[in-house]
């Protein structure tokens, strides 16, 4: 066995020089030592380096004898076997020497000197991930200019750069970009203002202001005089006047500010109602404040609510309503006399006169409250009942037939009732006329007790029957009480209203899953004398507090009330006999601006 | 009682020459700091009645907002704290220490700001942005607590110098031994050689495949021939024989591009997003105030 060296080396001008040298051995030893048999002069290169040795199988098997490895194909160690036919690469410090060998031919060993180039850091910047990706750097201030441009930039130099037109309501928002500003849809209400920033937020760096809100709620009026409200709220707590503090600081107006309870961009939909306590924090106690006022302290529906009060006329032919508890049993006044319960017997004869009429005229086997009680268009409450729409298909007020038409006389006004009985006696045309007239003679459904008897009174003369139909058990008497005017018969004028809440409202229409009779106990009530509304303990099955979750509906005080009045009206009338309930305040400062400290020395509580 | 300040002197230094990660940098200071902080906020937040709903406007809402805003500067300071060497009054394992587990409290800190009112605007790309960062944080913490393991075990004690040079010699010898090979094998093999081992896209290196690879090509080229016995001399086999070589290195090294990719890619989202943070909360913070 034989190795056949092969050295490379190169000339001072660069030209190759190859000696061939054969060595008869099985093993050779490589290093720096002359006697090596393969000898190479570099330093890095130990004495007595490595042994090239056969191995089974043709192999060869390199050995380090010093303490330093080698390089066998690239990768350092101090052992390893190579096959020759495949060849394999070894490096001594800057010698390489490459193992080849073909055939039956002795392995060949060729010796060269290479460069030692020192691994520059730019082999290994490969296995970094930055020539793979762009510059985080880039990537940084291409995002950062985006956003700056995109979101702050364009906005900011529209708005200040923007037409000299004033903003409002009314007009189209001009600055760019904006939206992108928006924390949130805005409420129904305000929907039309979504792309308009500018029309509320009026000036760069100021809160939304008061004024602004009027330009367009000009005719809101205050909850009450300021002086009242004043007293009414107490002292700010410490949190409270510190938080208004550092606010006042940043420029917001103060704790009577739209927006302090008003808060905008929470979605689309209605506006969310304004929480109970920011009622509560005053009407709690507000009795000890404001110690002249009517009404009670009240902080829940639930558990802290004054009994509900009603507007009605509380004796026959008052000119003013009263104001009246609902506890108890309250009684009204309204001139009718109309028992509920006989009308809402589910037999007898008021059922079986509905059966008669039957379904073609709209009825059922008995009567029901809507054959007499009409909604109003929005279904929140109820028209006034209509005695020609109402009643009358029972209550007929027939008093003569002329061939196949009946007469009917004019309800609602007596002097023309008057005219009508005069004139029919002097021909008496039919015996209809006559028995319906005389209430006698006809048996049958024109006699007394008859389906169409009516009590005109006697024909004898028509003053008489004119006196008969308005006496207590004539026509008119049986609804209407019989009184005298100017030395006439007459009857009282009817009191009914039509709403009964002036501090609060009531809608029917949220209501119709819910029969009449479950709030108003028509069906017991004997008398119209029954002021048939609901006390607060009724509401209260499904009504509790805000915060009672385990409540059918927790209501909020804003389910029920507004804290700007809005029936002022009824307020003033109740108010001259009543004394004060909470004065509804001036109309708060608006178009004509009178400056922030004159707009929140109105609504706030600032003193000055 | 003199040498009370010495032997502390002495635990310090122990300490300190311990090995201890910025995870468990003092006992965890900095996480109980945290979750200290991720508690006060979250009890106040259910605590503090704020009508009608939370908000990052309502008085709770400007002070998250507020020790959001510090925070995310304060975090973001990192990129110019351990560029400055020497010790400052905290040490940059203390700084990252903190970094870490107050860049976590944020998420509970910036959620309860926006009182859960995210929208397409650029208040919640703000708080997207900051999401993404702290994700992308903690996706960095994790892979640099169980990556690095596996780079040492693949790299099997070479350099990333060596894998270099053993490709280079195993491509020497690739040359070499081609010599003899017809056209359109030599074309095989010079593809694969002039294939650069590193200039690869994003998506090879994450996923460790790389379909278009030449080595692969050539050596599904010169596929084991059975019929000649192994170790012969026949060019053909020592040119498969090297590629398979050859294969097996870019292996290696491809394995070890996957790992330094997946140890270094978050980087490349979290650094420029953070700029971006900053920029968006610049934009976030003006524009509530401008349209006050």
């Amino acid at each position: 066995m034989a190795f056949l060296i092969r050295t490379i080396d190169l000339t001072a001008d660069g030209r190759e020089i190859i000696r061939d040298r054969a060595i008869e051995k099985k093993a050779l030893t490589i290093g720096r030592a002359s006697e090596n048999d393969i000898h190479l002069s570099d330093l890095a290169v130990e004495q007595y380096h490595a042994k090239i040795e056969q191995a089974p199988g043709g192999k060869l098997r390199i050995e380090a004898t010093g303490g330093l490895a080698f390089h066998l194909d690239g990768k350092v160690t101090k052992s390893g076997q190579i096959d020759p036919h495949e060849g394999a690469e070894l490096e001594f410090g800057t010698y390489r020497l490459v193992v080849s060998q073909s055939g039956n031919e002795a392995p060949t060993i060729t010796i060269s000197q290479v460069e030692s180039a020192a691994q520059s850091s730019d082999d290994l910047a490969g296995f970094s991930l930055a020539d793979t990706l762009p510059s985080k750097r880039v990537s940084a201030w291409l995002g950062l200019a985006a956003i700056l441009i995109a979101f702050l930039a364009i906005p900011i130099y529209s708005h200040l750069a923007r037409s000299a037109t004033p903003d409002g309501p009314t007009n189209d928002g001009t600055v760019l970009m904006d939206a992108s500003w928006s924390t949130g849809a805005l409420s129904q209400a305000h929907h039309s203002l979504e792309d308009n920033c500018e029309a509320c937020h009026a000036k760069p760096f100021q809160s939304v202001q008061d004024t602004t809100c009027l330009t367009c709620h000009e005719d809101i009026a205050d909850h009450a005089d300021k002086p009242r409200q004043l007293t009414g709220r107490g002292p700010l707590s410490t949190g409270d006047a510190l938080q208004w503090a550092v606010a006042e600081q940043f420029g917001k107006e103060g704790p009577g500010s739209c927006t302090t309870c008003h808060t905008e961009h929470e979605g689309a939909g209605r506006m969310e109602p304004t929480a109970q306590q920011f009622c509560s924090d005053c009407h709690d106690t507000m009795d000890t404040r404001l110690i002249d006022t009517q009404l009670g302290n009240a902080a829940d529906f639930g558990t802290s609510h004054p009994q509900f009060q009603a507007v009605v006329f509380t004796q026959p032919g008052q000119t003013n309503p009263q104001r009246i508890s609902l506890g108890g049993k309250p009684k009204e006044s309204s001139g009718l006399i109309f028992p509920h319960d006989m009308h809402m017997e589910r037999s007898g004869g008021v059922a079986r006169m509905a059966k008669n009429l039957g379904a073609k005229a709209g009825y059922g086997s008995a009567l029901v409250c809507a054959d007499c009680h009409t909604p109003n268009a929005d279904e929140t409450s109820f028209l006034p009942v209509d005695m020609e729409e109402d009643c009358e298909a029972c209550h007929s007020l027939v008093y003569d037939k002329v061939g196949t038409t009946f007469r009917t006389l004019s309800h609602g006004n007596v002097e023309q009732m008057r005219a009508d009985l005069a004139a029919l006696d002097r021909v008496p045309r039919s015996p209809a006329a006559s028995g319906m007239l005389r209430g006698r003679q006809r048996p049958g459904q024109y006699s007394q007790g008859g389906l169409y008897y009516q009590n005109f009174g006697r024909p004898v003369r028509s003053l008489v029957a004119i006196n008969r139909a308005l006496a207590p058990d004539g026509v008119c008497g049986e609804c209407h009480i019989p009184t005298t005017n100017n030395g006439k018969p007459d009857v009282m004028p009817v009191n009914l209203r039509d709403h009964f809440m002036i501090n609060g409202w009531f809608d029917h229409d949220a209501h119709t899953q819910e029969d009449c009779t479950t709030c108003h106990k028509a069906d017991a009530s004997k008398s119209s004398n029954d002021l048939l509304l609901p006390p607060l303990a009724t509401c209260r099955t499904c009504h509790m507090g805000e915060d009672d979750k385990s409540a059918d509906v927790p209501s909020g005080c804003a389910m029920c009330h507004s804290y700007h009045p809005k029936g002022s009206a009824d307020a003033q009338i109740v108010a001259k006999n009543t004394k004060s309930m909470g004065v509804p305040g001036r109309q708060l400062p608006n178009k004509d601006k009178q400056g922030i400290d004159a707009v929140l020395a109105m609504l706030g509580r600032k003193s000055d | 009682m003199a040498s009370l300040p010495n032997e502390q002197n002495q635990r310090e230094k122990r300490q300190s020459s311990d090995h201890e990660g910025f995870l468990s940098h003092k006992k965890m200071r900095w996480l109980k700091i945290a979750l200290v902080l991720c508690l006060v906020t979250i009890v106040a937040y259910f605590w503090i009645d704020v009508t009608p709903r939370h908000n990052g406007g309502s008085w709770y809402g400007y002070t998250l907002g507020t020790i959001g805003a510090l925070l995310i500067v304060w975090l973001a300071l990192l990129g110019i704290r351990k560029r400055r060497y020497g010790a400052g009054r905290w040490s940059l394992k203390a700084w990252t220490s903190a970094h870490v587990y107050l860049g976590l409290a944020l998420i509970v800190i910036g959620t309860l700001h926006t009182g859960f009112q995210l929208g397409w605007n650029v208040h919640t790309l703000a708080y997207a942005l900051m999401m993404v960062v702290i994700l992308s944080g903690i996706y960095g913490v994790s892979v640099y607590a169980t990556l690095p393991a596996s780079l040492s075990n693949n790299s099997k004690e070479m350099t990333r110098g060596e894998m270099v040079d053993a490709l280079a010699a195993i491509d020497r010898q690739l040359q070499a031994a081609a010599q003899p090979l017809g056209r359109e094998e030599s074309d095989l093999v010079i593809a694969a050689l002039e294939q650069s081992t590193f200039d690869w896209g994003i998506g090879a290196r994450l996923s460790g495949h790389y379909r278009k690879c030449a080595t692969t090509r050539a050596l599904s080229h010169f596929a084991d021939d059975w019929s000649r016995p192994v170790g012969s001399d026949e060019p053909k086999d020592k040119v498969r024989s090297l590629l398979g070589k050859r294969k097996n290195q870019l292996d290696q090294i491809r394995r070890h591009l996957r790992i330094r990719a997946l140890l270094e890619v978050w980087l490349y989202i979290h650094i420029p997003t953070t700029i971006a943070l900053l920029a968006a909360l610049t934009a976030h913070v003006v524009s509530v105030f401008y349209y006050w």
